[in-house]
């Protein structure tokens, strides 16, 4: 993934739009919508993993600091998203994909592998998050509830904001 | 910006990683009381295990200091059911108890792969040990001591072929030599037994104290097969108590009127 010219605005305008949804809309208590996990995951693919969890971190605590919500929360389940971004890009992209920088996008690379990839750091990202905020007062079954409802709203969120972060670029 | 290669660059990576969750952990801490109590039971719960598992090492490398003191405990504990045997079973032999001390030691080496079989002791001279004393555990006996240094003691063991036991069978009855059958750790045979004797397989064989080395009635151990050997004395299988090659702790037994004893047969022998 190329650092293009308008993507970092873009970026910070989609961390906006978190902290928007944070503060602003509340649908279901069930519900968490979130879009860290793919702004971190649409960092560009050559960044060193400790910049990206210090990135991850700091967009975190931005979320956290600003938004409605349990300080410290967005940030814990932001870092390992960070950590394992690299690695997950190179299993399902190729290594020469990120050694190379190369753009990836889903006309591309294709919507299941896109929709996969994030589906996995959506989910790392849900579990951690779900698991701090409820601190052990709910049960497992609660826990996963929360998940399955959250689930397909941030997929879906996400892969429109990775379509935004990663234009249509032909195979 | 290059990634870090190597060992070096997963370890730096994986403490930037901690060092963020840790410092998002104290933040969430901050945030909310129910946060906070389980931050805490998880921060207990992680000492706790690191402490136990920390602890569990310690314990195993500790081992040896306790073994130690134990079987220093143990030797003292012996030495008060020996006085209290005595004082209580077996009044007319005080004296003879009494004319024995007994030093604890530790084998720190061991031969078991031939006919001639030595240990060597951790007591030497400067623990008043002297060359022609006897070695002895709770289950038997280990050896005679043949030579001394300062600070060691070799000891000749009862698995080697030069080392002879005077050994009864019961308590009251006929007196022979023992010696290793030089096949098993825990084999032995009782020579020179009149055949009118009784005796039956499984008697209990202990040390005669006819000799100035070992104190009386140590059991050794059971009787087994016996033989008549050129129609005169028997042969006596013997399975002793115990089995020297796993010995690690042992007491050694001098007499204290060895020299006196041994000055009346030289008179006598001139």
């Amino acid at each position: 993934m190329k650092v293009q010219g308008n993507n970092i605005m873009l970026w910070l305008l989609l961390l906006i739009l978190q902290l928007v949804i944070c503060n602003y809309l509340y649908i279901s208590p069930l519900l968490v919508l979130t879009l860290l996990p793919t702004i971190i995951f649409c960092l560009p693919a050559t960044l060193p993993t400790v910049w990206a969890m210090l990135i991850a971190f700091a967009a975190g605590a931005f979320v956290d600091l600003l938004g409605d919500g349990l300080i410290g929360l967005n940030a814990l389940a932001a870092v390992p998203v960070a950590l394992v971004r690299r690695m997950l890009l190179a299993s399902i992209f190729g290594s020469d994909t990120v050694e190379r920088g190369e753009s990836i996008s889903i006309y591309k690379n294709g919507f299941f592998r896109i929709a996969g990839a994030l589906g996995i750091v959506i989910s790392l990202f849900l579990a951690i998050y779900l698991f701090a905020d409820n601190a052990g007062t709910r049960s497992f079954w609660f826990n996963l509830l929360r998940f399955v409802v959250s689930f397909p709203p941030s997929l879906l969120v996400g892969l429109l904001s990775f379509n935004v972060l990663n234009p249509k670029e032909k195979r | 910006m290059a990634e870090r290669k190597g060992i070096s660059g997963y370890l730096f990576t994986a403490a930037i990683f901690i060092a963020l969750e840790v410092a998002a952990l104290a933040m969430l801490r901050n945030a909310s009381e129910v946060q906070n109590n389980w931050i805490s039971r998880g921060a207990d719960s992680f000492n706790a295990c690191v402490w136990g598992s920390w602890e569990k090492v310690r314990g195993y490398f500790g081992l040896r200091r306790v073994n130690d003191s134990l079987a220093v405990e143990n030797f003292r504990l012996r030495q008060q059911l020996a006085r209290l045997d005595s004082s209580l079973y077996m009044p007319e032999d005080l004296s003879i108890v009494g004319s024995f001390h007994s030093i604890p030691a530790r084998i720190v080496r061991h031969s078991s792969n031939s006919q001639h079989n030595v240990l060597l002791l951790d007591r030497g001279g400067i623990d008043n040990v002297i060359a022609g004393s006897g070695v002895v555990s709770e289950k038997g006996v280990v050896g005679i001591i043949d030579a001394v240094s300062e600070h060691y003691a070799h000891v000749l063991s009862f698995c080697n072929s030069s080392t002879v036991v005077s050994a009864r069978v019961g308590r009251n009855g006929a007196v022979g030599q023992m010696r290793w059958d030089g096949i098993s750790s825990t084999g032995a045979v009782l020579s020179e037994i009149p055949p009118y004797e009784g005796m039956m397989p499984g008697d209990t064989v202990f040390t005669s104290g006819f000799s100035s080395i070992f104190p009386a009635d140590i059991p050794l151990g059971l009787t087994g097969e016996s033989k008549l050997v050129n129609g005169a004395t028997l042969v006596i299988k013997v399975r002793l108590f115990e089995d020297i090659r796993r010995l690690r702790y042992v007491t050694i037994v001098s007499n204290n009127d060895r020299a006196e004893i041994e000055n009346l047969l030289n008179e006598e022998g001139q």
